[in-house]
């Protein structure tokens, strides 16, 4: 590992003012970077350390839902009382996601901010459109874990587990910095997460100088009726194939569901067209067949990844009959 | 470039000490080469394997993603602070009574996760133990005995005598056509 120095800010407008670029990168867990540069994928000179920085450890209650201060670890986001009863498809995503360990050492800001787990941007040898080069080597190349929509300029999926959830819950991220024209500003999480068309070296709506400080939950949105389901290959310390959530009748409002996939694009997907076949009929085995039908249209598997398309068939029809409170698996 | 060198007072094992690192250097890397404390290993490195497991205020986390500078004013725990004056912890004297170690290897990690999780929950079900371990490999024992010796030590720590590990789980397996008393 190549040494770097360590600065530990007390405020946000510290630490904000100490990153002028991305090569000072901000560290809270530290569980993606500091293997990141163990791996030398980055090297930086200096990282900024986030954890001396008062208010951003706690979850509250607000009028408009719950706030998730960023410095809160992915377990105790996961064992929260307020998260499991309104927002009760988090908690389960982060019951998924990683080990143990890592769940009480990652944070909920961390967590949104990773970088995304394709082996050719976690390799020192090779270089594409996400960090100085052109191009996108998984597309003609090794694409197993990659993604299947959205993939022409670069083919990462959004590796955060929580990220299609939030989507889901219409949650927003709260950003703070010290520039003027910037201070706090909330993006919600649907514009949070970018594509590469937007941006290829970003995966997320941060300026240098920007802080996650937050994660906010709406109310509004506290839905009863909800599932959460995922593929891996592991059971532990591995990352999702796919994952689909779905919010019924989300906040309690008929004919407003939500239905958003995961590690299947490079940011989370909403699929307004599956919410339409919800609302239309009943959550039954008609309505999952037109769901199975209707959730690969718009997929361009690579050479490797096609199983993906008959796995979200897989995973549409559990997830509607978990709405439905059946325990059969399948 | 120089490396940043910073002094800190680290409380391990109960005992508060001033320790002088590279500030770039993990929790992992300090308690072995400042401390000498080795009985936590280093596996992956990478967050992977749960290896170099220790207790920080009580939870189990990877002190190889952990900057020993961000550990000042925090209890840590490992597996050298385990023992209770002369007396193993039950967790270790079940461990080596059932063999559940081959390499040892992963042993120090996995004692302090299943320390934490029987300070968390004294009668815990094999599926509560199994995910409590689901961050810790280990590629020798195919952690049969592993679940044993701890549902044994959580047993013995509650004070149930009644409760005694499987002959299996002591002898092995019986060969065919003998009880496990006989061999």
């Amino acid at each position: 590992m190549k040494p770097f120095k360590v600065a530990l800010p007390g405020s946000i407008e510290q630490a904000s003012s100490l990153q002028q670029s991305f090569d000072v990168p901000f560290i809270a867990g530290g569980t993606d970077l500091l293997a990141r540069i163990k791996e030398y994928i980055t090297t930086p000179e200096m990282v900024v350390d986030l954890k001396r920085i008062g208010g951003l450890g706690e979850i509250t209650s607000t009028d408009h839902g719950v706030r998730i201060g960023a410095l809160v670890t992915m377990n105790d986001v996961a064992t929260n009382l307020q998260v499991r009863e309104g927002f009760p498809a988090l908690a389960e995503t982060i019951g998924n996601a990683a080990t143990p360990q890592i769940r009480n050492m990652a944070t909920i800001g961390g967590n949104i901010c990773q970088k995304p787990r394709c082996w050719y941007l976690r390799h020192e040898g090779y270089t594409c459109a996400k960090n100085g080069g052109s191009g996108c080597w998984a597309r003609e190349g090794e694409n197993e874990f990659h993604a299947i929509f959205g993939n022409q300029v670069c083919a990462m999926t959004q590796p955060s587990n929580v990220a299609p959830v939030l989507v889901a819950y219409g949650a927003s991220i709260e950003i703070q910095s010290n520039a003027e024209s910037l201070e706090k500003r909330e993006v919600p999480a649907d514009q949070f997460f970018l594509t590469p068309e937007q941006d290829p070296t970003r995966e997320v709506a941060l300026k240098p100088g920007e802080i996650v400080t937050a994660v906010l939950l709406p109310a509004k949105n506290r839905t009863e009726k909800w599932s959460y389901t995922e593929a891996r290959e592991k059971q532990s310390f591995d990352w999702a194939q796919a994952s689909v959530t779905v919010l019924y009748q989300r906040g309690g409002r008929r004919g407003d569901h939500r239905v958003v996939l995961g590690a299947v694009s490079p940011a989370p997907l909403r699929r307004a067209d599956l919410e339409q076949i919800i609302a239309a009929g009943d959550l039954d085995a008609d309505c999952i067949q037109a769901l199975q039908k209707k959730i690969g249209e718009g997929a361009n598997p690579l050479s490797q990844n096609g199983y993906k398309v008959p796995m979200l068939r897989g995973l549409m029809a559990k997830a509607i009959r978990k709405l439905n409170g059946e325990k059969k698996e399948g | 470039m120089s490396q940043q060198s910073t002094t800190r007072t680290l409380r391990v094992n109960g005992e508060p000490q001033q320790v002088a690192f590279a500030v770039h250097h993990s929790l992992l890397e300090v308690l072995r080469e400042e401390l000498g404390l080795t009985g936590t290993k280093h596996g992956c490195e990478l967050g992977e394997c749960g290896t170099c497991t220790v207790l920080i205020d009580g939870k189990p986390v990877l002190s190889c993603l952990e900057l020993a500078a961000e550990c000042e004013g925090r209890s840590i725990e490992t597996v050298e602070g385990m023992m209770q004056g002369n007396e193993l912890h039950p967790l270790q004297s079940c461990f080596a009574d059932l063999g559940a170690a081959q390499c040892g290897y992963c042993t120090p990690g996995i004692l302090l996760a299943a320390q934490a999780l029987l300070a968390e929950n004294d009668s815990p079900t094999r599926d509560q133990i199994v995910e409590a371990l689901s961050g810790n490999l280990c590629r020798c024992t195919g952690y049969h005995k592993i679940l044993e010796a701890i549902e044994w030590a959580a047993a013995q720590l509650r004070g149930d005598d009644q409760y005694q590990p499987p002959d299996s789980a002591i002898y092995g397996d019986p060969l065919p056509g003998k009880q496990a008393a006989d061999v």
